[in-house]
Protein backbone atom coordinates (compact mmCIF):
# COMPACT_ATOMS: atom_id res chain seq x y z
CA UNK A 1 0.00 0.00 0.00
CA UNK A 2 1.46 3.35 -1.01
CA UNK A 3 0.65 6.16 1.40
CA UNK A 4 1.99 9.71 1.09
CA UNK A 5 -0.55 11.21 3.49
CA UNK A 6 1.98 11.72 6.30
CA UNK A 7 4.52 13.50 4.07
CA UNK A 8 4.01 17.17 4.94
CA UNK A 9 5.86 18.61 1.93
CA UNK A 10 4.21 16.34 -0.63
CA UNK A 11 0.85 18.07 -0.87
CA UNK A 12 -1.03 20.05 -3.44
CA UNK A 13 1.16 20.96 -6.41
CA UNK A 14 4.02 19.07 -4.80
CA UNK A 15 2.34 15.72 -4.40
CA UNK A 16 4.08 12.91 -6.30
CA UNK A 17 2.59 12.24 -9.74
CA UNK A 18 4.09 8.76 -10.29
CA UNK A 19 2.86 8.15 -13.82
CA UNK A 20 4.56 7.91 -17.19
CA UNK A 21 3.05 10.02 -19.93
CA UNK A 22 2.80 10.59 -23.66
CA UNK A 23 1.05 13.65 -25.02
CA UNK A 24 1.06 13.94 -28.79
CA UNK A 25 0.63 17.31 -30.48
CA UNK A 26 0.47 19.28 -27.25
CA UNK A 27 -1.82 22.21 -26.69
CA UNK A 28 0.03 25.43 -27.49
CA UNK A 29 -0.79 29.07 -26.92
CA UNK A 30 1.02 31.48 -29.23
CA UNK A 31 3.20 30.10 -32.01
CA UNK A 32 6.15 27.75 -31.72
CA UNK A 33 9.12 29.23 -33.63
CA UNK A 34 9.68 26.94 -36.59
CA UNK A 35 13.45 27.18 -36.24
CA UNK A 36 13.19 25.19 -33.00
CA UNK A 37 13.76 21.61 -34.10
CA UNK A 38 15.08 19.19 -31.50
CA UNK A 39 14.11 18.50 -27.92
CA UNK A 40 14.00 20.17 -24.54
CA UNK A 41 14.95 17.36 -22.20
CA UNK A 42 14.34 17.65 -18.47
CA UNK A 43 15.64 15.51 -15.64
CA UNK A 44 14.36 15.59 -12.11
CA UNK A 45 12.78 13.40 -9.54
CA UNK A 46 9.57 12.01 -8.23
CA UNK A 47 8.95 9.64 -5.34
CA UNK A 48 8.02 6.16 -6.49
CA UNK A 49 7.61 5.29 -2.81
CA UNK A 50 7.75 7.60 0.22
CA UNK A 51 11.22 8.18 1.66
CA UNK A 52 12.25 5.74 4.36
CA UNK A 53 13.20 8.55 6.74
CA UNK A 54 11.51 11.88 7.34
CA UNK A 55 14.77 13.82 7.18
CA UNK A 56 15.88 12.46 3.81
CA UNK A 57 16.80 14.88 1.05
CA UNK A 58 14.67 15.53 -2.04
CA UNK A 59 17.85 14.62 -3.91
CA UNK A 60 16.88 11.01 -3.14
CA UNK A 61 13.83 11.19 -5.38
CA UNK A 62 13.73 8.57 -8.12
CA UNK A 63 14.94 9.89 -11.45
CA UNK A 64 12.36 10.92 -14.02
CA UNK A 65 13.27 12.07 -17.53
CA UNK A 66 10.93 14.00 -19.77
CA UNK A 67 11.17 15.47 -23.23
CA UNK A 68 9.37 18.13 -25.21
CA UNK A 69 10.10 17.07 -28.79
CA UNK A 70 9.90 19.98 -31.25
CA UNK A 71 9.42 19.28 -34.95
CA UNK A 72 8.17 21.78 -37.51
CA UNK A 73 6.17 23.77 -34.99
CA UNK A 74 4.56 20.71 -33.35
CA UNK A 75 5.49 19.57 -29.84
CA UNK A 76 5.09 16.08 -28.36
CA UNK A 77 5.69 15.32 -24.69
CA UNK A 78 7.04 12.13 -23.18
CA UNK A 79 7.91 11.28 -19.56
CA UNK A 80 9.52 8.13 -18.20
CA UNK A 81 11.05 6.92 -14.95
CA UNK A 82 14.77 6.28 -15.14
CA UNK A 83 14.66 2.57 -14.50
CA UNK A 84 17.71 2.04 -12.33
CA UNK A 85 18.37 -1.11 -10.28
CA UNK A 86 17.10 0.87 -7.30
CA UNK A 87 13.81 1.72 -9.03
CA UNK A 88 13.33 -1.91 -10.05
CA UNK A 89 14.15 -3.24 -6.56
CA UNK A 90 11.72 -0.87 -4.89
CA UNK A 91 8.99 -1.66 -7.39
CA UNK A 92 9.48 -5.39 -6.89
CA UNK A 93 9.31 -4.98 -3.11
CA UNK A 94 6.41 -2.50 -3.27
CA UNK A 95 8.21 -0.22 -0.83
CA UNK A 96 11.21 2.05 -0.32
CA UNK A 97 14.22 -0.11 0.42
CA UNK A 98 16.82 2.63 0.34
CA UNK A 99 17.60 4.93 3.22
CA UNK A 100 19.02 8.40 3.55
CA UNK A 101 20.75 10.36 0.81
CA UNK A 102 24.02 8.67 -0.17
CA UNK A 103 24.06 6.58 2.99
CA UNK A 104 24.04 2.84 2.25
CA UNK A 105 24.18 2.05 5.99
CA UNK A 106 20.52 3.00 6.19
CA UNK A 107 19.37 0.66 3.42
CA UNK A 108 17.39 -2.54 3.76
CA UNK A 109 19.91 -5.44 3.92
CA UNK A 110 18.27 -7.00 0.86
CA UNK A 111 19.75 -4.32 -1.40
CA UNK A 112 23.28 -4.32 -0.01
CA UNK A 113 25.76 -3.79 -2.86
CA UNK A 114 23.14 -2.72 -5.39
CA UNK A 115 23.67 0.53 -7.36
CA UNK A 116 21.64 2.94 -5.22
CA UNK A 117 21.80 5.88 -7.63
CA UNK A 118 18.56 7.62 -8.58
CA UNK A 119 19.69 9.49 -11.76
CA UNK A 120 17.77 12.68 -11.15
CA UNK A 121 19.99 15.67 -11.87
CA UNK A 122 21.10 16.56 -15.42
CA UNK A 123 20.36 15.26 -18.93
CA UNK A 124 23.42 15.19 -21.18
CA UNK A 125 23.71 14.91 -24.94
CA UNK A 126 27.23 13.88 -25.96
CA UNK A 127 28.82 11.87 -28.77
CA UNK A 128 25.40 11.17 -30.28
CA UNK A 129 24.01 9.65 -27.09
CA UNK A 130 21.58 10.77 -24.41
CA UNK A 131 22.54 10.29 -20.76
CA UNK A 132 21.17 10.97 -17.32
CA UNK A 133 23.65 12.20 -14.72
CA UNK A 134 23.81 11.92 -10.95
CA UNK A 135 27.02 12.77 -9.19
CA UNK A 136 27.11 9.62 -7.03
CA UNK A 137 27.37 7.15 -9.89
CA UNK A 138 28.17 6.59 -13.56
CA UNK A 139 26.01 8.16 -16.29
CA UNK A 140 23.04 6.14 -17.50
CA UNK A 141 22.43 5.89 -21.23
CA UNK A 142 18.86 6.58 -22.35
CA UNK A 143 17.16 5.85 -25.68
CA UNK A 144 16.52 9.33 -27.09
CA UNK A 145 13.30 8.30 -28.81
CA UNK A 146 11.60 6.10 -26.21
CA UNK A 147 13.34 7.54 -23.11
CA UNK A 148 13.70 3.98 -21.90
CA UNK A 149 16.75 3.26 -19.74
CA UNK A 150 19.63 1.39 -21.38
CA UNK A 151 22.01 1.35 -18.39
CA UNK A 152 25.25 2.63 -16.85
CA UNK A 153 27.95 3.86 -19.24
CA UNK A 154 31.72 4.00 -18.66
CA UNK A 155 33.04 5.25 -22.02
CA UNK A 156 34.31 1.91 -23.28
CA UNK A 157 35.82 1.04 -19.90
CA UNK A 158 38.22 3.97 -19.96
CA UNK A 159 36.35 6.10 -17.42
CA UNK A 160 37.61 4.72 -14.11
CA UNK A 161 35.98 6.97 -11.51
CA UNK A 162 33.04 5.35 -9.74
CA UNK A 163 31.18 8.65 -9.95
CA UNK A 164 30.46 11.20 -12.70
CA UNK A 165 29.58 14.83 -12.22
CA UNK A 166 26.17 16.26 -13.08
CA UNK A 167 27.99 19.20 -14.70
CA UNK A 168 30.48 18.16 -17.38
CA UNK A 169 31.63 20.98 -19.64
CA UNK A 170 31.74 20.69 -23.42
CA UNK A 171 34.31 22.98 -25.05
CA UNK A 172 32.52 24.58 -28.03
CA UNK A 173 35.79 25.08 -29.90
CA UNK A 174 36.84 21.42 -29.90
CA UNK A 175 33.70 19.49 -28.97
CA UNK A 176 35.61 17.69 -26.23
CA UNK A 177 34.12 17.20 -22.80
CA UNK A 178 35.89 17.92 -19.53
CA UNK A 179 34.30 15.93 -16.72
CA UNK A 180 35.16 14.41 -13.37
CA UNK A 181 34.04 12.31 -10.48
CA UNK A 182 34.53 13.10 -6.79
CA UNK A 183 34.60 10.47 -4.06
CA UNK A 184 35.96 8.84 -7.17
CA UNK A 185 37.47 5.71 -5.67
CA UNK A 186 34.65 5.02 -3.21
CA UNK A 187 32.42 6.40 -0.53
CA UNK A 188 34.17 8.93 1.73
CA UNK A 189 37.37 9.14 -0.32
CA UNK A 190 38.97 12.49 -1.07
CA UNK A 191 39.86 11.54 -4.64
CA UNK A 192 38.86 13.47 -7.74
CA UNK A 193 39.47 11.96 -11.19
CA UNK A 194 39.43 14.58 -13.94
CA UNK A 195 38.90 13.50 -17.55
CA UNK A 196 38.94 14.82 -21.07
CA UNK A 197 36.76 12.89 -23.51
CA UNK A 198 36.88 13.70 -27.21
CA UNK A 199 33.79 14.33 -29.30
CA UNK A 200 33.73 10.68 -30.40
CA UNK A 201 33.32 9.65 -26.77
CA UNK A 202 36.91 8.42 -26.29
CA UNK A 203 38.75 9.17 -23.05
CA UNK A 204 41.94 11.04 -23.97
CA UNK A 205 43.19 12.22 -20.61
CA UNK A 206 42.92 11.37 -16.91
CA UNK A 207 44.36 13.25 -13.93
CA UNK A 208 43.88 12.09 -10.34
CA UNK A 209 44.18 14.48 -7.40
CA UNK A 210 42.91 14.99 -3.88
CA UNK A 211 40.70 17.75 -2.46
CA UNK A 212 41.52 19.62 0.82
CA UNK A 213 38.50 17.99 2.47
CA UNK A 214 35.78 15.67 1.23
CA UNK A 215 32.99 17.89 0.04
CA UNK A 216 30.33 18.31 -2.61
CA UNK A 217 32.10 19.21 -5.86
CA UNK A 218 28.92 19.74 -7.79
CA UNK A 219 30.12 21.94 -10.65
CA UNK A 220 33.34 23.31 -12.11
CA UNK A 221 34.45 26.18 -14.29
CA UNK A 222 36.15 25.63 -17.63
CA UNK A 223 38.34 28.09 -19.50
CA UNK A 224 40.39 27.51 -22.64
CA UNK A 225 43.40 26.87 -20.40
CA UNK A 226 42.20 25.90 -16.93
CA UNK A 227 39.71 23.92 -14.91
CA UNK A 228 38.36 25.57 -11.74
CA UNK A 229 37.22 23.31 -8.89
CA UNK A 230 35.14 24.84 -6.05
CA UNK A 231 35.11 22.99 -2.71
CA UNK A 232 32.92 24.45 0.02
CA UNK A 233 31.25 23.90 3.37
CA UNK A 234 29.53 20.55 2.98
CA UNK A 235 31.26 17.86 4.99
CA UNK A 236 30.81 14.15 5.44
CA UNK A 237 32.47 11.24 7.18
CA UNK A 238 32.10 7.51 7.59
CA UNK A 239 31.15 8.11 11.24
CA UNK A 240 28.36 10.40 10.11
CA UNK A 241 27.02 7.77 7.73
CA UNK A 242 27.20 5.04 10.38
CA UNK A 243 25.09 7.29 12.60
CA UNK A 244 22.42 7.07 9.89
CA UNK A 245 22.55 10.68 8.74
CA UNK A 246 22.22 12.08 5.23
CA UNK A 247 25.53 12.28 3.39
CA UNK A 248 26.19 15.99 3.87
CA UNK A 249 26.18 18.41 6.76
CA UNK A 250 27.29 22.03 6.69
CA UNK A 251 30.38 23.17 8.58
CA UNK A 252 30.48 26.97 8.67
CA UNK A 253 34.06 26.91 9.94
CA UNK A 254 35.32 25.35 6.73
CA UNK A 255 36.89 27.79 4.29
CA UNK A 256 35.89 27.68 0.65
CA UNK A 257 38.71 26.26 -1.44
CA UNK A 258 39.00 26.74 -5.18
CA UNK A 259 41.43 24.64 -7.15
CA UNK A 260 42.88 25.85 -10.46
CA UNK A 261 44.56 23.28 -12.68
CA UNK A 262 45.82 23.71 -16.26
CA UNK A 263 43.80 21.63 -18.71
CA UNK A 264 47.03 20.01 -19.84
CA UNK A 265 48.46 19.87 -16.31
CA UNK A 266 49.09 17.12 -13.81
CA UNK A 267 48.04 16.72 -10.18
CA UNK A 268 51.17 18.54 -9.00
CA UNK A 269 50.13 21.61 -11.00
CA UNK A 270 46.87 22.24 -9.14
CA UNK A 271 46.88 25.37 -7.03
CA UNK A 272 44.39 25.79 -4.19
CA UNK A 273 43.08 29.23 -3.35
CA UNK A 274 41.23 29.83 -0.09
CA UNK A 275 38.38 32.18 0.85
CA UNK A 276 35.65 32.72 3.44
CA UNK A 277 32.49 30.63 3.91
CA UNK A 278 30.63 30.38 0.59
CA UNK A 279 28.70 27.87 -1.50
CA UNK A 280 29.32 27.71 -5.24
CA UNK A 281 26.90 24.98 -6.22
CA UNK A 282 26.56 25.99 -9.89
CA UNK A 283 28.75 28.08 -12.15
CA UNK A 284 27.94 30.33 -15.10
CA UNK A 285 31.17 30.57 -17.05
CA UNK A 286 34.90 31.09 -16.73
CA UNK A 287 37.82 32.39 -18.74
CA UNK A 288 41.57 32.85 -18.57
CA UNK A 289 42.92 36.36 -19.16
CA UNK A 290 46.73 36.37 -19.06
CA UNK A 291 47.71 35.17 -15.62
CA UNK A 292 44.26 35.64 -14.19
CA UNK A 293 41.59 32.98 -14.08
CA UNK A 294 38.06 34.35 -13.72
CA UNK A 295 34.98 32.46 -12.57
CA UNK A 296 31.47 33.91 -12.60
CA UNK A 297 28.72 32.13 -10.72
CA UNK A 298 25.63 32.62 -8.55
CA UNK A 299 27.30 32.12 -5.17
CA UNK A 300 25.58 31.68 -1.80
CA UNK A 301 26.92 33.22 1.40
CA UNK A 302 26.32 29.96 3.21
CA UNK A 303 24.43 26.66 3.14
CA UNK A 304 21.69 26.73 0.49
CA UNK A 305 20.05 23.44 1.44
CA UNK A 306 17.94 23.06 4.61
CA UNK A 307 17.96 19.28 4.24
CA UNK A 308 21.76 19.21 4.71
CA UNK A 309 21.75 20.90 8.13
CA UNK A 310 24.59 22.59 10.03
CA UNK A 311 26.65 20.01 11.92
CA UNK A 312 26.86 22.22 15.04
CA UNK A 313 23.11 21.99 15.59
CA UNK A 314 22.45 25.62 14.82
CA UNK A 315 19.35 26.42 12.77
CA UNK A 316 19.63 26.67 9.00
CA UNK A 317 19.60 30.37 8.04
CA UNK A 318 17.44 31.22 5.02
CA UNK A 319 18.84 34.76 5.00
CA UNK A 320 22.26 33.40 4.10
CA UNK A 321 20.82 30.98 1.57
CA UNK A 322 20.61 33.59 -1.16
CA UNK A 323 22.73 33.54 -4.27
CA UNK A 324 24.24 36.59 -5.94
CA UNK A 325 26.01 36.68 -9.29
CA UNK A 326 29.65 37.14 -8.33
CA UNK A 327 33.03 37.19 -10.02
CA UNK A 328 35.97 35.40 -8.44
CA UNK A 329 39.41 36.28 -9.80
CA UNK A 330 42.40 34.04 -9.18
CA UNK A 331 45.78 35.64 -9.82
CA UNK A 332 48.27 32.97 -10.80
CA UNK A 333 51.08 35.45 -10.15
CA UNK A 334 50.03 36.08 -6.56
CA UNK A 335 52.23 34.92 -3.71
CA UNK A 336 49.38 33.99 -1.34
CA UNK A 337 46.34 31.76 -1.57
CA UNK A 338 43.70 34.51 -1.55
CA UNK A 339 41.40 35.59 -4.36
CA UNK A 340 39.09 38.51 -5.02
CA UNK A 341 35.31 38.50 -5.11
CA UNK A 342 32.97 41.06 -6.72
CA UNK A 343 29.17 41.11 -6.52
CA UNK A 344 28.09 41.93 -10.09
CA UNK A 345 24.39 42.43 -9.39
CA UNK A 346 22.88 43.44 -6.05
CA UNK A 347 19.77 41.30 -6.45
CA UNK A 348 19.65 37.69 -5.39
CA UNK A 349 18.90 35.13 -8.07
CA UNK A 350 18.30 31.44 -8.62
CA UNK A 351 21.66 29.68 -8.73
CA UNK A 352 20.47 27.60 -11.71
CA UNK A 353 22.00 30.03 -14.19
CA UNK A 354 22.86 29.41 -17.82
CA UNK A 355 24.89 31.04 -20.58
CA UNK A 356 24.95 30.70 -24.35
CA UNK A 357 26.78 27.36 -24.50
CA UNK A 358 28.58 28.42 -27.70
CA UNK A 359 30.57 30.79 -25.45
CA UNK A 360 31.38 28.34 -22.67
CA UNK A 361 35.03 28.73 -21.57
CA UNK A 362 35.29 31.92 -23.67
CA UNK A 363 34.78 35.65 -23.06
CA UNK A 364 31.02 36.21 -22.99
CA UNK A 365 28.46 38.83 -22.18
CA UNK A 366 25.09 37.36 -21.22
CA UNK A 367 23.88 35.17 -18.38
CA UNK A 368 20.35 33.91 -17.86
CA UNK A 369 18.65 32.86 -14.67
CA UNK A 370 15.39 33.01 -12.75
CA UNK A 371 14.75 35.38 -9.90
CA UNK A 372 12.00 36.70 -7.65
CA UNK A 373 10.55 40.11 -8.45
CA UNK A 374 8.62 41.03 -5.31
CA UNK A 375 7.02 43.99 -7.05
CA UNK A 376 5.22 41.82 -9.57
CA UNK A 377 1.64 40.83 -8.77
CA UNK A 378 0.90 37.52 -7.10
CA UNK A 379 -2.58 36.08 -6.75
CA UNK A 380 -2.54 34.58 -3.28
CA UNK A 381 -6.15 33.48 -3.39
CA UNK A 382 -5.50 31.29 -6.43
CA UNK A 383 -1.87 30.30 -5.91
CA UNK A 384 -1.32 30.20 -2.13
CA UNK A 385 0.65 32.54 0.13
CA UNK A 386 3.85 32.33 -1.87
CA UNK A 387 4.16 36.02 -2.62
CA UNK A 388 7.82 36.93 -2.75
CA UNK A 389 8.89 33.31 -2.56
CA UNK A 390 8.47 32.07 -6.13
CA UNK A 391 10.78 32.58 -9.09
CA UNK A 392 8.37 34.58 -11.20
CA UNK A 393 10.85 36.07 -13.70
CA UNK A 394 13.64 35.07 -16.03
CA UNK A 395 16.37 37.65 -16.47
CA UNK A 396 18.96 38.19 -19.17
CA UNK A 397 21.88 39.72 -17.32
CA UNK A 398 24.30 41.80 -19.38
CA UNK A 399 27.65 41.43 -17.66
CA UNK A 400 29.18 44.13 -19.85
CA UNK A 401 26.73 46.89 -18.92
CA UNK A 402 25.24 45.64 -15.66
CA UNK A 403 21.75 45.91 -17.14
CA UNK A 404 19.04 43.29 -17.17
CA UNK A 405 15.99 42.55 -19.27
CA UNK A 406 13.17 40.57 -17.74
CA UNK A 407 10.42 38.10 -18.57
CA UNK A 408 7.47 37.75 -16.17
CA UNK A 409 5.62 34.41 -16.13
CA UNK A 410 2.31 35.43 -14.51
CA UNK A 411 0.70 35.96 -11.14
CA UNK A 412 0.16 32.28 -10.33
CA UNK A 413 3.37 30.87 -11.78
CA UNK A 414 6.78 29.78 -10.59
CA UNK A 415 9.66 29.16 -12.97
CA UNK A 416 12.11 26.28 -12.98
CA UNK A 417 15.63 26.46 -14.45
CA UNK A 418 16.02 28.53 -17.62
CA UNK A 419 17.65 27.23 -20.79
CA UNK A 420 18.95 29.31 -23.70
CA UNK A 421 18.54 28.22 -27.33
CA UNK A 422 20.29 30.24 -30.08
CA UNK A 423 18.04 31.49 -32.89
CA UNK A 424 20.41 29.85 -35.35
CA UNK A 425 23.90 28.36 -35.29
CA UNK A 426 25.41 31.67 -36.36
CA UNK A 427 23.19 33.99 -34.33
CA UNK A 428 24.96 36.57 -32.14
CA UNK A 429 25.57 35.66 -28.51
CA UNK A 430 22.35 35.66 -26.49
CA UNK A 431 20.09 36.08 -29.54
CA UNK A 432 17.43 33.40 -29.51
CA UNK A 433 14.95 31.94 -27.07
CA UNK A 434 14.80 31.20 -23.39
CA UNK A 435 12.87 28.14 -22.42
CA UNK A 436 11.78 26.67 -19.12
CA UNK A 437 8.97 24.99 -17.29
CA UNK A 438 6.53 27.06 -15.26
CA UNK A 439 4.44 25.63 -12.45
CA UNK A 440 0.94 27.07 -12.59
CA UNK A 441 -0.11 26.77 -8.96
CA UNK A 442 -3.66 27.90 -9.61
CA UNK A 443 -4.52 25.53 -12.42
CA UNK A 444 -2.38 22.65 -11.18
CA UNK A 445 -0.53 22.20 -14.44
CA UNK A 446 2.88 22.77 -15.99
CA UNK A 447 3.55 25.07 -18.92
CA UNK A 448 6.68 25.23 -21.05
CA UNK A 449 7.57 28.87 -21.61
CA UNK A 450 9.29 30.03 -24.80
CA UNK A 451 10.31 33.69 -24.94
CA UNK A 452 12.35 35.70 -27.44
CA UNK A 453 15.46 37.14 -25.78
CA UNK A 454 15.12 40.31 -27.88
CA UNK A 455 11.62 40.94 -26.55
CA UNK A 456 11.50 39.51 -23.04
CA UNK A 457 9.46 42.36 -21.63
CA UNK A 458 6.70 41.60 -24.15
CA UNK A 459 6.05 38.15 -22.69
CA UNK A 460 6.37 34.70 -24.21
CA UNK A 461 5.97 33.83 -27.87
CA UNK A 462 4.50 30.44 -27.03
CA UNK A 463 3.51 28.19 -24.16
CA UNK A 464 3.19 24.44 -24.38
CA UNK A 465 0.40 23.49 -22.00
CA UNK A 466 0.52 20.16 -20.21
CA UNK A 467 -2.80 19.00 -18.77
CA UNK A 468 -1.08 17.90 -15.55
CA UNK A 469 1.72 18.71 -13.13
CA UNK A 470 5.03 17.56 -14.58
CA UNK A 471 7.56 16.13 -12.15
CA UNK A 472 9.90 18.67 -10.65
CA UNK A 473 13.06 19.33 -12.60
CA UNK A 474 16.59 19.91 -11.49
CA UNK A 475 18.16 20.65 -14.89
CA UNK A 476 16.90 20.85 -18.47
CA UNK A 477 18.88 21.04 -21.70
CA UNK A 478 18.05 21.85 -25.30
CA UNK A 479 19.29 19.23 -27.78
CA UNK A 480 19.36 20.09 -31.44
CA UNK A 481 17.88 17.84 -34.12
CA UNK A 482 21.35 16.97 -35.42
CA UNK A 483 22.84 16.05 -32.05
CA UNK A 484 20.90 12.84 -31.46
CA UNK A 485 19.49 10.07 -33.72
CA UNK A 486 15.91 11.21 -33.37
CA UNK A 487 13.29 9.23 -35.27
CA UNK B 1 -4.93 7.40 9.05
CA UNK B 2 -5.29 10.53 6.96
CA UNK B 3 -6.12 9.59 3.39
CA UNK B 4 -5.52 11.84 0.41
CA UNK B 5 -9.28 12.33 0.07
CA UNK B 6 -9.55 13.31 3.74
CA UNK B 7 -6.63 15.67 3.35
CA UNK B 8 -8.24 17.45 0.43
CA UNK B 9 -11.49 17.68 2.38
CA UNK B 10 -9.68 19.18 5.37
CA UNK B 11 -7.93 21.59 3.05
CA UNK B 12 -11.27 22.80 1.75
CA UNK B 13 -12.50 23.30 5.31
CA UNK B 14 -9.31 25.14 6.19
CA UNK B 15 -9.67 27.36 3.12
CA UNK B 16 -13.20 28.23 4.14
CA UNK B 17 -11.97 29.05 7.63
CA UNK B 18 -9.40 31.42 6.18
CA UNK B 19 -12.06 33.23 4.27
CA UNK B 20 -14.46 33.34 7.19
CA UNK B 21 -12.12 34.23 10.03
CA UNK B 22 -8.95 35.51 8.32
CA UNK B 23 -7.00 33.07 10.48
CA UNK B 24 -4.18 30.73 9.47
CA UNK B 25 -5.24 27.10 9.95
CA UNK B 26 -3.30 25.26 12.61
CA UNK B 27 -2.26 22.43 10.33
CA UNK B 28 -0.07 24.82 8.33
CA UNK B 29 1.04 27.31 10.97
CA UNK B 30 1.17 25.77 14.39
CA UNK B 31 2.99 28.56 16.17
CA UNK B 32 1.01 29.22 19.35
CA UNK B 33 0.70 32.82 20.43
CA UNK B 34 -0.24 34.38 23.75
CA UNK B 35 -1.42 37.96 23.45
CA UNK B 36 0.48 38.31 20.20
CA UNK B 37 3.77 36.93 21.50
CA UNK B 38 5.39 33.81 20.12
CA UNK B 39 5.91 31.37 22.98
CA UNK B 40 7.07 28.22 21.19
CA UNK B 41 8.12 27.03 17.76
CA UNK B 42 6.74 24.09 15.89
CA UNK B 43 7.62 22.58 12.56
CA UNK B 44 5.96 24.23 9.61
CA UNK B 45 6.08 23.63 5.89
CA UNK B 46 7.77 26.55 4.20
CA UNK B 47 9.43 27.30 0.89
CA UNK B 48 12.96 27.81 -0.30
CA UNK B 49 14.16 27.91 -3.90
CA UNK B 50 10.70 26.93 -5.10
CA UNK B 51 10.69 23.74 -3.07
CA UNK B 52 8.75 22.98 0.09
CA UNK B 53 10.73 22.00 3.17
CA UNK B 54 10.07 21.49 6.86
CA UNK B 55 11.27 24.50 8.81
CA UNK B 56 12.24 23.85 12.40
CA UNK B 57 13.79 27.23 13.15
CA UNK B 58 10.59 29.12 13.83
CA UNK B 59 11.70 31.85 11.45
CA UNK B 60 10.10 30.76 8.18
CA UNK B 61 6.81 31.88 6.71
CA UNK B 62 4.45 28.88 6.90
CA UNK B 63 3.12 27.71 3.54
CA UNK B 64 -0.62 27.97 3.12
CA UNK B 65 -1.99 26.25 0.00
CA UNK B 66 -4.21 28.06 -2.45
CA UNK B 67 -7.90 28.14 -1.80
CA UNK B 68 -8.79 28.00 -5.46
CA UNK B 69 -6.51 25.37 -6.94
CA UNK B 70 -8.44 22.70 -8.76
CA UNK B 71 -11.60 24.51 -7.75
CA UNK B 72 -14.30 25.74 -10.08
CA UNK B 73 -13.06 29.31 -9.82
CA UNK B 74 -12.24 29.51 -13.52
CA UNK B 75 -15.78 28.63 -14.57
CA UNK B 76 -17.65 30.34 -11.77
CA UNK B 77 -18.69 33.20 -14.02
CA UNK B 78 -20.61 30.90 -16.35
CA UNK B 79 -24.39 30.78 -16.22
CA UNK B 80 -26.09 27.59 -15.09
CA UNK B 81 -26.94 26.78 -18.70
CA UNK B 82 -23.41 27.44 -19.95
CA UNK B 83 -21.97 25.35 -17.14
CA UNK B 84 -24.36 22.42 -17.66
CA UNK B 85 -23.60 22.40 -21.37
CA UNK B 86 -20.00 21.71 -20.40
CA UNK B 87 -20.47 19.51 -17.35
CA UNK B 88 -23.91 17.98 -17.30
CA UNK B 89 -23.14 15.64 -14.40
CA UNK B 90 -20.92 17.95 -12.37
Amino acid sequence: MVDFSNQPTMKGFFAPTRFEADVYDCEVTGKIPTELNGAFVRLGGDWLYPPKFADDSPFSMDGYISMFRFKNGIVDYKGRWVKTPRYKADLAAHKQLFGNYRNPFTDDPSVHGLDRSVQNTTPLCFAGKLFTLKEDSLPYEIDCNTLETIGPYNFHGKYKSLTFTAHPKVDPTTGEMVCYGYEASGLETNDVYLYTINKKGEVTREVRFKVPYISMVHDIGLTQKHVIIPVFGFVTSMERLKEGKVHWGWDSTKPAYVGVIPRDGEAKDIRWFKGPERATVHTLNARTEGNKVILEAPIFDSNPFPFFPPIDGSPWDPQKARAFIRRNTFDLNSKDDGFTEEKLFQMNVSDLGRVDDRYLSLPYRYAFTAYTDRDRPFNEARAGNLRGRVSNCYGRFDLATGKMSSYFAGDTHSLQEVCFVPRSKNAPEGDGYIMGLASNYAEMRSELIIADTQHLEEGDVARVILPFRATSQVHGRWMNEDQLPFA
Amino acid sequence: MLTRRDFVAKLAVAGAAIGAFSAVPEIWAATPRVRGEVVAFHEVVSFHMDQPYIDRTGTAVPYRPPQGARSAALVAHLSEEEFRRMQCYA
